[in-house]
């Protein structure tokens, strides 16, 4: 069902393992279907795997089941080589991270005494411990005079930020996060998953996270688990494939209607097919431009310097000269970037009122034109293709 | 029994003033300076008496709170053991040990540490039970072990509710010690129920308000002791 690439993006992680269920069935005492059935599933060292579904469809279990804070009934779970159940319990946990929704920091401990949990556990010295301390309150980026206070006395974000740390005090290869941002307010959500994603471009931990929010998972998930209740995977793929190529109704209406446009979050100006513009230097005869008018896919021509960076449209009025003047009608605004994301350029677009956009590369050279036309057209276009790829790619169950 | 002592001070001119205690007034200040030397011995007992039956009683309850803690279905026996011992009248429950335990300090005690068995259990379940289940799932998540997430987390988040549960123990043994004195158990009970003085208003007062005394002491101590212990919870958001 999913492919099992070990992507070469683990390669750079600082002793991260990957984790591999194997056949993993969880049935509770007194429940007729399991809550996890014959699970099996790869996470390459160093990637962000969100299993994700609705309440009750056994997410939040077969993580669990990674650090045994539930046991397995059959099949195994392999960090790295190792099964997870070589070691006693809590020696396997304290060499995995473990974040909740609601963080469950000690209220009597304080924020640094809280982070050391893990590495007092392990008997680390005290200057070790101190100097590691000191380490994560500066990379989660809080003010480590915040060290010495209890639990209580920082927001919820904060807190949420202090339950990261603590996670990672040990350095632990693999980390469990359920439902992590589940309990703050969207605004401070999106600031939380962003400064955590930044945090593990650092870090590259093999990373288990569960949620119930897609979105959430589109945006955290190198690969996406799509789960069913009964704890079945529906669906193991990349964010742009689920969105792209659901793998059935279930994914499909779980992903939503708009995925399509979810999609678009996920795309850089680079990934699409730019319209060639009809350029214009300054000083050029207008003969010329016009010439190029009739064959260009925009109806515009764009004035150019002579680096090929974009100047302005000309006008009808600027053409009626006899050679291209050095001041364009309009402004090329807005300029778009290929690493745009593409979401934010439609908004561009779509703000400015305007219908075509110049996209320039980093050395701000023109490397195309992007439109709104460009972009449906896109957007229309993935249902053709979803077809082709459900066919092809649906698990076999 | 402050106003007592400004009472003594305004009539300390006429301290054995033989009237008031032929009247046998509400308080005879001076008598009650004259012979406060014959309280000191049975205050002292008094606090022996408190000291151990608490102590023991606290030692008992916490070995049951622990053992109920980890065996749940245990819980609910104890509650029910140490609920009947409690509802034992106090008078009755010092007689029907004598024909065991015989008379003495060791009857007394006896009978007390068994009336605190149930406030302290209960107080202690109860500050276990309150821990947030996150705070424990993230304890164990984390690789603490049950032992350590007893003595590191749930004890110390306890701790409030053991040292109320302490409190009213405390604070109740020191009152109900007075009937120590019909076993022979001696206490502040000497000075009130001996023969002779049950009528003697001046006496019963001057014990009643030691063991008042008493019990506000072991009550601002256990306060004060909290307050160091738990940090944490004075600590204000900011």
């Amino acid at each position: 069902m999913p492919e099992g690439n070990s992507s070469a993006r683990g390669s750079g992680s600082g002793g991260a393992l990957s984790v591999r269920y194997e056949h993993v069935t969880k049935r509770y005492p007194g429940s007729d279907s399991p809550a996890v059935e014959d699970l099996t599933l790869e996470i390459p060292a160093g990637d962000i795997c969100v299993l994700v579904g609705p309440s009750g469809c056994g997410k939040t279990t077969a993580m669990r089941m990674a650090n045994r804070m539930v046991e397995m009934d059959s099949g195994d779970i392999l960090l790295g080589e190792e099964s997870v159940r070589a070691r006693p319990p809590a020696r396997l946990r304290r060499e995995m991270g473990y974040v909740i929704q609601q963080v469950g920091l000690f209220p009597h401990r304080t924020i640094a005494q809280n982070i050391a949990t893990v590495p007092i556990l392990l008997g680390w010295d005290r200057n070790r411990i101190d100097a590691r301390v000191r380490e994560l309150l500066e990379l989660i980026r809080l003010d480590p005079a915040l060290g010495e206070r209890y639990p209580a006395q920082l927001s919820g974000g904060q807190q949420q930020r202090v339950g990261v740390a603590r996670a990672l005090a040990a350095d632990p290869p693999v980390m469990l996060m359920d439902e992590p941002f589940g309990a703050i307010d969207p605004i401070n959500r999106e600031r939380l998953q962003n400064e955590f994603l930044r945090l593990q471009a650092e870090i590259r931990k093999t990373i288990l996270f569960v949620t119930h929010d897609i979105d959430e998972a589109i945006k955290m998930g190198d690969r996406i688990a799509v789960m069913r209740v009964g704890g079945r995977v529906e669906q193991y793929a990349s964010p742009a494939e689920l969105l792209m190529a659901p793998a059935d109704e279930f994914v499909e209406d779980f992903v939503g209607a708009d995925r399509a446009l979810k999609r678009l979050a996920l795309m850089r100006v680079r990934d699409i097919d730019l319209w060639e513009a009809p350029l214009a230097y300054v000083g050029q005869p207008t003969a010329e431009v016009r010439a190029k008018l009739d064959s260009a896919e925009v109806p515009y021509p764009l004035l150019v310097d002579d680096q090929r960076r974009p100047l302005g449209w000309l006008s009808e009025r600027d053409l009626a000269a006899d050679i291209v003047p050095d001041r364009p009608d309009s402004a090329p605004d807005p300029i778009l970037e290929v690493d745009d994301v593409m979401r934010d350029a439609l908004a561009n677009l779509l703000q400015t009122e305007t219908q075509y956009a110049p996209v320039v590369d980093a050395g701000r050279h023109i490397a195309g034109v992007l439109s709104v036309e460009i972009i449906s057209e896109f957007l229309t276009s993935p249902e053709a293709k979803t077809d082709e790829h459900s066919a092809t790619e649906r698990p076999h169950d | 029994m402050t106003s007592g002592i400004a009472l003594a001070q305004v009539v300390l001119h006429n301290r054995s003033n033989p009237d008031c205690i032929q009247r046998n007034d509400i308080f005879c200040p001076g008598w009650a300076i004259d012979n406060i030397d014959r309280y000191v011995d049975p205050t002292v007992q008094h606090v022996v008496l408190v000291l151990a039956s608490v102590g023991i009683g606290f030692a008992i309850a916490f070995t049951l709170a622990l053992l109920a803690h980890r065996y749940r279905p245990l819980s609910t026996p104890f509650l029910a053991a140490t609920g009947v011992l409690y509802t034992i009248p106090s008078i009755a429950f010092f007689f029907l040990l004598l024909p065991i335990t015989g008379r003495g300090r060791t009857t007394a005690i006896i009978a007390l540490t068994a009336f605190t068995l149930q406030i302290i259990y209960r107080n202690i379940m109860t500050g276990l039970n309150n821990v947030p289940p996150d705070i424990r799932d993230a304890g164990s998540g984390m690789g603490l072990t049950q032992r350590q997430l007893l003595w590191r987390v749930e004890l110390p988040l306890a701790l409030p509710e053991i040292i109320a549960g302490l409190r009213v123990a405390t604070v109740s043994t020191v009152a109900i010690a007075t009937l120590a004195v019909f076993v022979n158990g001696g206490g502040l009970g000497t000075e009130i129920y001996t023969a002779g003085r049950l009528t003697f208003k001046t006496g019963i007062i001057l014990a009643g308000g030691l063991a008042i005394a008493m019990a506000l002491v072991f009550d601002f101590a256990l306060v004060t002791f909290q307050r160091y212990a738990t940090p944490w919870q004075r600590a204000v958001p900011t």
